[in-house]
C-alpha cells in the first residue's frame, strides 16, 4: 500500500480479504469468490475510500498474486478471471453512481414542480385578483359621479389605498415568479430585479453580460433564484455599497457571478451554520445539484465577497 | 409474456449459502439466454441486495428466476418473495437515501438504478415480493462465464 496516493488507502485486512479472493478466483473460478469481492466493494463504499481505493485494492493485489500465479494459469485466461472479480467489486459503485444520477432526476423535477406551481400563484395574483381589482376602480369611478365633492374626496382616499394593494399585489407576483424571466429571459429578469432591490435598498447594483441566446427554462429560473437569494443577502449583512452580477456563456456552461464589496464574512462559519443565512447557501446549492453546477462562495472579513455559480450546459 | 420453458428456477433463501447459490443460478440463466458478462454481474449485484435483504429482514424467504421473451426480446425476472415484516415508509426506501439493505444507496434505489423495472408489493407485517425485469441490450449473444470445476 505504500506506493498509493494518500486519502486511496483501505484498511489492510481489506486488502488482504481481496488478495485472498483473487487467488481464488484465479486458480478456480467459484460463485463465492465473486460474492466476496462484491461485498469487499460495498465495504469500500461504505468505509468512503472512493472508486480509487478500490483501484489501488486490485492493483495491489494483482501485484501480489501474479507472480506464483503466472506459472500455472495461462496470461490471458488469468487476465480475465482478474477482471471478473474487479468487476464484481466495482459493481456497489456503479449501483451507487446510477441511483446518485436517479436522485438528481427526482430532484430536478421536483424544483420544476415547484416552479410551475409559482407560475400558477403568480399568474392567479397578477391576472385574477388584478383583474378585480381594475373592476373595483370602475366601479367606484361611476358611483363618484352620484357624489358630493365631499364624498369625492373620501373615494379618493380609497382608490389611493386600492392602488397601494394593486402595487403590493404585482410586486409580490413578480416575487414569486417574474413573468419577465418566461417573456424576456434571464438578463431583462435580472436587471428588473436589480432596479427594484437597488431602489429599496439604495445599493448600487450593475448586471452585465450575456447568455447568448435563452437559456433553458430551468437554467434560467435557478440562476434568476439564487442571484435573488444572493441579493437578499448583500442587503441584508453585507453593508456594501456595490454589487455586481456578471453572466456569461461559455462552450458548453453558464456561470454567474455575484461580488459586493461589503463586510465579507467567514465563508466556513456561515455555511456550517444552521442560521437563516446558512441555510441560504444550501437552498442555492440544492438548485444548483439539480442541474449538476457548482457554487464557490470566496469571501474575507472586510473584503467583500464573491459568489460564482456554474452550470454545464448539455449539448 | 411468453415464459421460455425450462428456463426458470426456484432457491430457497434462507443463509448466505443460499445467497451464493442464488447468485449462481442467476447468471448461469442469464449467460444462457445472451447476457454479457457485464449485464450478469449486474445482476447478480442484484439478487445479492434482494436476498440480503431476506436474510436480514425475514429470515426466510424465496427467490424465482424466469428468462421471458417479448417480441424478440429476451430478459430475466427476479422475484424475491418473504413473510417478513414489509417494508415501512416504502416510498422513502425508493426515493430518498433512506436504503431498507443501509447504506449510501444501495438497496432498493441501487436494484432499480441497475434494472429496467422493479415492483415491489409490501404488506406491513406480513409479506414483501419484490419483481425485477432486466432486458438484454441489443447485442448479440455474448459468452457466459467460465466457471471451470466450481460449478
Amino acid at each position: 500500500m505504500s506506493e498509493s496516493p494518500s486519502g486511496l488507502q483501505v484498511p489492510s485486512d481489506i486488502q488482504d480479504e481481496y488478495s485472498e479472493v483473487l487467488r481464488d478466483y484465479i486458480v478456480r473460478p467459484n460463485e463465492q469468490a465473486l460474492r466476496r469481492a462484491y461485498e469487499i466493494g460495498r465495504r469500500t463504499l461504505t468505509s468512503g475510500a472512493g472508486v480509487l481505493g478500490i483501484a489501488a485494492l486490485h492493483h495491489e493485489a494483482l501485484k501480489d498474486v501474479m507472480p506464483s500465479l503466472s506459472a500455472q494459469i495461462e496470461e490471458g485466461l488469468l487476465i480475465k478471471r482478474a477482471e471478473e472479480v474487479f468487476v464484481e467489486s466495482l459493481m456497489p459503485f456503479e449501483m451507487s453512481h446510477r441511483a446518485f444520477g436517479d436522485a438528481i432526476a427526482v430532484l430536478r423535477r421536483m424544483n420544476e414542480r415547484i416552479e410551475e406551481e409559482a407560475k400558477r400563484i403568480a399568474h392567479a395574483l397578477h391576472e385574477e385578483a388584478g383583474g378585480l381589482l381594475s373592476a373595483t376602480h370602475l366601479a367606484l369611478e361611476e358611483l363618484a359621479r352620484d357624489l358630493s365633492p365631499e364624498g369625492t374626496e373620501r373615494l379618493t382616499l380609497v382608490r389611493r389605498l386600492l392602488d397601494q394593494m394593486d402595487e403590493q399585489l404585482r410586486q409580490l407576483a413578480h416575487e414569486i415568479r417574474p413573468t419577465v424571466l418566461d417573456d424576456l429571459g434571464l438578463l431583462p429578469a435580472l436587471d428588473f430585479l436589480a432596479s427594484g432591490v437597488s431602489s429599496r435598498s439604495g445599493v448600487a447594483i450593475t448586471v452585465e453580460g450575456s447568455t447568448e441566446g435563452r437559456l433553458p427554462s430551468a437554467v434560467e429560473t435557478t440562476l434568476y433564484r439564487n442571484v435573488q437569494e444572493a441579493l437578499n443577502n448583500v442587503i441584508r449583512h453585507a453593508k456594501a455599497n456595490k454589487v455586481a452580477v456578471v453572466v456569461t456563456r461559455e462552450a458548453h456552461a453558464v456561470r454567474c457571478s455575484v461580488c459586493d464589496d461589503g463586510v465579507g464574512f467567514d465563508v466556513s462559519a456561515v455555511i456550517a451554520a444552521r442560521s437563516e443565512r446558512g441555510l441560504g447557501h444550501v437552498g442555492m446549492r440544492e438548485r444548483l445539484d439539480s442541474h449538476r453546477g457548482t457554487l464557490l462562495v470566496t469571501s474575507t472579513p472586510g473584503h467583500g465577497a464573491e459568489l460564482l455559480m456554474y452550470i454545464p450546459l448539455e449539448g | 409474456m411468453p415464459l421460455l420453458a425450462n428456463r426458470k428456477g426456484r432457491m430457497d433463501i434462507r443463509n448466505d449459502d443460499d445467497v451464493i447459490a442464488a447468485r449462481q443460478k442467476g447468471r448461469m440463466l442469464a449467460g444462457e439466454i445472451g447476457f454479457s458478462p457485464m449485464e450478469q454481474a449486474m445482476l447478480a449485484a442484484v439478487i445479492t441486495e434482494l436476498a440480503r435483504n431476506i436474510v436480514d429482514y425475514a429470515g426466510r424467504g424465496e427467490m424465482l428466476f424466469h428468462a421471458v421473451e417479448d417480441q424478440g426480446r429476451r430478459g430475466i425476472v427476479v422475484i424475491a418473495r418473504d413473510e417478513g415484516p414489509g417494508i415501512p415508509n416504502l416510498k422513502e426506501a425508493l426515493q430518498a437515501s433512506y436504503s431498507v439493505a443501509g447504506g449510501l444507496g444501495l438497496g432498493l434505489r441501487g436494484i432499480k438504478a441497475l434494472m429496467d423495472s422493479l415492483d415491489i408489493i409490501s404488506v406491513p407485517g406480513k409479506k414483501t415480493t419484490v419483481t425485477a425485469r432486466k432486458w438484454r441490450a441489443g447485442s448479440p449473444p455474448a459468452p457466459s462465464y467460465d466457471h471451470g470445476g466450481g460449478q
